[in-house]
Parts: C-alpha cells; sequence; structure tokens
C-alpha cells in the first residue's frame, strides 16, 4: 500500500472543521439540486463553481464533490417518494423504489437505496485510492500522441457505445469542441471563429452550455408533463434503518456485481445512468425472484443504486489521473480544476498532492457525511416538492440565470443560456446526447492542442498515432469502437438477410 | 402540434448548418500546413465537417424511416405549457439586461406567481421582493459576486 502514507496525510487536510463543514453544506446543496427537478448534479456543479473562485482549490473541491454525492443521493429519493428521477442516472430506481413505496415500505427503499449507494460509493473510492498513484505514474510517460489517443478512445467509446444513434452521438460531440474552438486559440495565441461578434471574443463557457442545456432545457421538459407531485409521506425512524441495515448482507451477490459494473462505467465514459439501467438488467436477469422485479424488489433498488454511486465516484478516477472526466458532473469538476489554474493529470499527483489526496480522503468522508446527512433530513427535503411548481419552476429558472451571469459577468452569457436551454430541450426530445457536448466543451483545447502538438513532432504524419505500441493500440481501439455501430448494424442486417433467405 | 418527422429535419438542418458555419468560419484562419503546425483553423474545419456530414446522415435516416417517425412529438397542450413557461422567460432576460437581475427578478417571480400560479398579488409581490433581496444579500454581499445592475440600483446608489 505505496498510497496509505499520503492518503492519511489527505484525511489530515479533510479532517478540520471548516472541510467537514463545507462537506455538510456541500451535501445540503446536492441534497436540495438533486429534489430539484430541472436541477442535477452537472448543472449544481456549474451554478455553485462562480462561487469558488476566491477560495482554496482543496476547499473547493470539497465543497463541489460533496456537492454531487448529495446530488446522487437527492435523485434517489425522488424515484422512490414520487416516481419522479431528480437526476437521469437514478431513473432505474424508480422502477421499484416507487412500488416499494406505494406497499408502505418507503422507509425500507429508502435505507435501501442509501446504503447501497454509500457502500458503491465507497468500492468507488478504494478503487481510486488504489489505482490513481499506480494511472498517474504510468501516464507520466505519455506525451501529446498518447493524450491525444486516450481523449480519442474516451469519445469514440461515446459513440460506440452510447444508446444513441452514433450520428447524433457525432453531431453534439463535434458541436461541442466547435464551441470550444471559438474565442482564443491556444497554440497561437490568436482570435478566431468570433465572427466579427465582440462577445465571441472570450469564448463561450462551458459552464453557461451546462446551465442551459440540463437546467433550462430540463425545466422545459419538466413543464411540459404539467407535473404535480403526488409523493408518499416517508419517515426515516432509526429502528427502521437498523432493521434494514441487518437485511443488508443478504443482497451481497447484487452489491458486488454493482458495484464492479458501475466501477467500469464509471471509469470508461459510460457515466452513472448507464450503469445504473445496465446493473438493474443484470439483476433483474440473474435474480431468482424475476417476476418480483417491478413490483417492489428489494434487489431492483439495491443494483442500481449502487452501481449509480460506484460510478459516479469512479469517474473521479481518470479525471484526475489522465485529465479525461468520465461524467459530465466529472467534466464540470475538471472544468473548475482548470479555472482554479490546476492542471488535471498526472503531474498532479507530483505537483499538488495535497489537493488530490485531500481530495480523495474528502471522497470517504463525504460520502459517510452524506449518508447520515440525507438519512436525517429526508422528510425536509420531500417536502420541498409539495411547494407548487408555479413557484419551484421559476425560482429555479432565476436561480440558471443569476448562475449564468455569474461565470463572467457577461450580460450576453443570458442569451446564450437561454440559447443552450432550448438546444438543450430539442436534444433531450429527439434522443441527441448531451453528456458528449459538455465533455468536448471541457476538453476540445486539450485534444486539440495535443493534436497539434503531435503533428508538430511529426512533421504532419499521421503515423506518430502508431509510432509504438501503446498509442498505436489506443488509437486502434478508439476506431474500433467508433465503427462498431456501424459493423454491428451491417452485422445484423446480413444475418437478417441469411435468416429471410432460408425460410424463403 | 409538432411531429416527431418535421423536428428531426429542422434539428438536422440546424447542426448541419452550424457544422458549415464552422467550416466556413475556419477558412478565414488558414486549414493547411502553417509555419507553426497546423493552422488555427484547421481543427475546427475538419470538425466542422465531421458535424455537417453526421447532420446530413441523420437527416438521409430520418428520410428514409419517414413512416416510422409521424409521430406526435409535442401535442397542442404540451406545447401551451412549454409556451406559458418559456415565454415569461425570454421577458425575464430581456427585463434582466435593461433593469438589472435584482428588478427583474422581484418583476418575474410577483408576475408569474400572479397571472400563472393563481395566488394573491400581494402574496405573489412580498414573494418576488423577499426572493430578489435574499439573492442580492447572498450573492452581492456575502460571495462578493456582482449582479447585473440596473438604472434601479443607480437610483439607490448601490454601486
Amino acid at each position: 500500500m505505496e498510497n496509505f502514507a499520503p492518503l492519511m496525510h489527505g484525511f489530515g487536510v479533510a479532517l478540520t472543521t471548516y472541510h467537514v463543514a463545507l462537506m455538510i453544506v456541500g451535501v445540503l446543496l446536492g441534497i436540495l439540486v438533486g429534489v430539484l427537478p430541472g436541477l442535477g448534479a452537472p448543472n449544481g456543479v456549474s451554478l455553485l463553481l462562480p462561487l469558488t473562485f476566491t477560495m482554496d482549490p482543496v476547499s473547493a473541491i470539497i465543497l463541489l464533490s460533496s456537492m454531487y454525492w448529495g446530488a446522487l443521493f437527492g435523485g434517489s429519493t425522488t424515484s422512490i417518494l414520487f416516481n419522479i428521477p431528480g437526476e437521469p442516472s437514478s431513473a432505474a430506481t424508480t422502477f421499484d423504489g416507487y412500488p416499494m413505496a406505494k406497499q408502505g415500505r418507503a422507509a425500507e427503499a429508502l435505507t435501501l437505496a442509501f446504503l447501497s449507494a454509500g457502500f458503491g460509493a465507497l468500492v468507488g473510492v478504494i478503487l481510486i485510492t488504489v489505482l490513481s498513484g499506480w494511472v498517474a505514474n504510468f501516464a507520466l510517460q505519455f506525451s501529446s500522441p498518447e493524450y491525444f489517443a486516450v481523449y480519442f478512445l474516451a469519445f469514440a467509446s461515446f459513440v460506440g457505445l452510447g444508446g444513441a444513434s452514433p450520428f447524433k452521438t457525432v453531431v453534439s460531440m463535434g458541436l461541442g469542441f466547435a464551441f470550444a474552438a471559438v474565442g482564443m486559440d491556444t497554440i497561437s495565441g490568436g482570435l478566431r471563429l468570433t465572427y466579427g461578434f465582440n462577445e465571441l471574443l472570450s469564448g463561450i463557457s462551458f459552464l453557461i452550455a451546462v446551465i442551459g442545456l440540463f437546467g433550462i432545457g430540463e425545466l422545459l421538459l419538466t413543464m411540459e408533463e404539467g407535473l404535480r407531485f403526488d409523493g408518499i409521506r416517508a419517515r426515516v425512524a432509526p429502528r427502521d434503518v437498523i432493521r434494514t441495515i441487518a437485511t443488508m448482507p443478504r443482497y451481497w451477490l447484487a452489491l458486488v456485481r454493482s458495484s464492479i459494473i458501475g466501477c467500469w462505467m464509471g471509469i470508461t465514459p459510460g457515466g452513472p445512468t448507464a450503469a445504473s439501467f445496465m446493473s438493474y438488467a443484470f439483476a433483474k436477469r440473474l435474480s431468482r425472484r424475476k417476476e418480483g422485479f417491478g413490483k417492489g424488489e428489494p434487489e431492483g433498488v439495491v443494483a442500481p443504486e449502487t452501481a449509480d454511486h460506484a460510478a459516479g465516484s469512479s469517474a473521479i478516477l481518470p479525471m484526475i489521473a489522465l485529465g479525461v472526466p468520465g461524467s459530465a458532473t466529472a467534466a464540470v469538476m475538471m472544468g473548475g480544476l482548470m479555472i482554479w489554474g490546476l492542471n488535471p493529470g498526472p503531474m498532479l499527483f507530483i505537483e499538488r498532492p495535497d489537493f488530490v489526496w485531500g481530495l480523495i480522503a474528502s471522497m470517504y468522508l463525504g460520502n459517510i457525511v452524506a449518508v447520515l446527512v440525507v438519512l436525517s433530513t429526508i422528510p425536509i427535503f420531500a417536502s420541498i416538492l409539495r411547494i407548487p411548481f408555479a413557484i419551484i419552476g421559476p425560482v429555479i429558472v432565476v436561480v440558471c440565470f443569476i448562475g449564468a451571469y455569474t461565470v463572467a459577468g457577461r450580460p450576453f452569457d443570458l442569451w446564450l443560456a437561454l440559447a443552450f436551454g432550448v438546444a438543450g430541450y430539442i436534444f433531450k426530445k429527439l434522443d441527441y446526447p448531451i453528456a458528449p457536448l459538455v465533455l468536448a466543451m471541457v476538453l476540445g483545447d486539450k485534444a486539440e492542442d495535443a493534436f497539434r502538438q503531435s503533428m508538430i513532432m511529426s512533421k504532419g504524419s499521421l503515423s506518430i498515432f502508431w509510432s509504438n505500441g501503446l498509442v498505436g493500440t489506443l488509437i486502434t481501439l478508439g476506431m474500433l469502437l467508433a465503427v462498431w455501430p456501424l459493423v454491428a448494424a451491417a452485422a445484423g442486417r446480413l444475418a437478417r438477410a441469411k435468416s429471410s433467405s432460408a425460410a424463403a | 402540434m409538432i411531429s416527431r418527422f418535421s423536428a428531426e429535419i429542422g434539428t438536422a438542418i440546424a447542426t448541419a448548418g452550424l457544422g458549415l458555419t464552422a467550416v466556413v468560419g475556419s477558412l478565414e484562419y488558414g486549414v493547411g500546413w502553417g509555419a507553426a503546425g497546423p493552422e488555427p483553423g484547421t481543427f475546427p474545419f475538419y470538425i466542422g465537417l465531421l458535424v455537417t456530414a453526421a447532420s446530413l446522415v441523420t437527416l438521409a435516416q430520418t428520410v428514409v424511416g419517414r413512416a416510422a417517425l409521424q409521430t406526435v412529438l409535442v401535442d397542442r397542450i404540451q406545447g401551451m405549457r412549454v409556451a406559458s413557461f418559456f415565454g415569461p422567460m425570454v421577458l425575464f432576460v430581456i427585463a434582466s439586461l435593461l433593469l438589472g437581475l435584482c428588478v427583474a427578478t422581484a418583476l418575474y417571480l410577483t408576475f408569474v406567481m400572479w397571472l400563472q400560479g393563481g395566488y394573491r398579488i400581494a402574496i405573489s409581490a412580498a414573494a418576488g421582493l423577499t426572493a430578489a433581496i435574499f439573492f442580492y444579500f447572498v450573492l452581492e454581499v456575502g460571495f462578493q459576486v456582482p449582479l447585473l445592475k440596473g438604472p434601479f440600483e443607480a437610483a439607490l446608489g448601490l454601486y
């Protein structure tokens, strides 16, 4: 355990009164944005980010990551009590969580969800503790072609493994890169793609895009349904918690399997949403009580929740060790790191060990704080949803636009946020994935720099991407993933043609 | 009433347009090999081409799969709901730019609660004012993040 000593040092950083207080504040704010429809982890973090510009980076990341944990917990709460996922990643929890709550087992469902979520998160953090130093050491050997290959692989896996149409994924991703290119070119220092508008000189901030796409777009979608919240009242008594903890070992297999799925999907950019659905599907297929699923089967709550949080926390690993975030929220946090003047990636472990290990230690503590806080405050947060949406909706609108203005203090950003909001609504309606756009906006400049520096190294020859085993493997794997949907479609058509000709 | 088909077509044309905009915009900055490696326009140029191409494929897929896409994407009631939420939101943005964020917040919340939420004007106005004052003190005073000011703040001499 070469990472043990720095981790202990990290606990020393994280375990101060100030930082624990920040964790509690972060978790409470996180639960709030998680519970409110239209506000989720990515734009919650985006809205809070401008307020951390003056803070110490360690304190800031503790606040933001705690908010992330809180949001994940808040999202599960509304899934169970209201049948409305507060976060997209907790949608799978509604399948069995809401039926359980309807049967009067709300306290059991909530406790199960929080505990298995805490378990998943813990597995994710342990994985980060064990692997991060190793991954960072490995990545220290990377130069520009390797970095470009890693970015390429990350984006190719969106195309190859994402559920949406591969062409829509490419469109969304490409638009993200194009928006990132507006403004100053980081290599030549010149301006580009401003089309003569002074407002575009300083570029388009990814924070505005997140606030618009995730916040305003999500709100418009929520309004469309003409939301009425008919929630189930729940109070979680300590007795229920203890009784539910006693049943936890029963689900050990689901816990372990879901943690593995979650960690895998978190490290690769599959993200928490895909992880929770996949884990639910596996649990249903492999369970002995298949017919109970969808009607209030506890395992149907345990599986998606564990995977959701395992993915959510392990998404931090590639972000700090490689500089490639594994989820939209991690992308926003990485953008924050760059704004604070830190350089995410392997050098961070050498330059700012206090930051890295403080963050990792705070993930252990933050999740424990989150489980305790969420168990004790759920009735309060559930009652927020009983306030009519005619009040809540406009208040969220105000928060989003004020947040957009505080990013850089530019009036033009209000229009941009509105435009991104409309785009987010249309994209969601038509199944364009939004996470690749955000990731591309955050990584755009880095990916482009890596590409251009590789080209300078090789004097313009693409062969540099196959110049050694590592970069060649990454690029080839990325290309396979990118064309995978086409291959799969062609194979499917071929198989169908064969079976139909056999039938004839 | 908007059908899925027309929405898909409209969106694909819009994204293709954005892609072309990037292509045309990058041409100005050079898309070839310069003295210092690839010129600044190169990367956005190819990205723009990629977006345009992928949009055209989506367009083609939509036209080919036309029959299955004649479903209702947004019906009249849903459209009305979205419009009645979006309209005031646009007015809020315009008001913010003219009057500052705090005044616009107070006005927006008051009118939305009064006209759409069915609350009495006194209660709505009180809620709107409270929210505006709350945001002012938390952000402007607490976090020292400047908010967009308007003539009202200038008259009060707040900045």
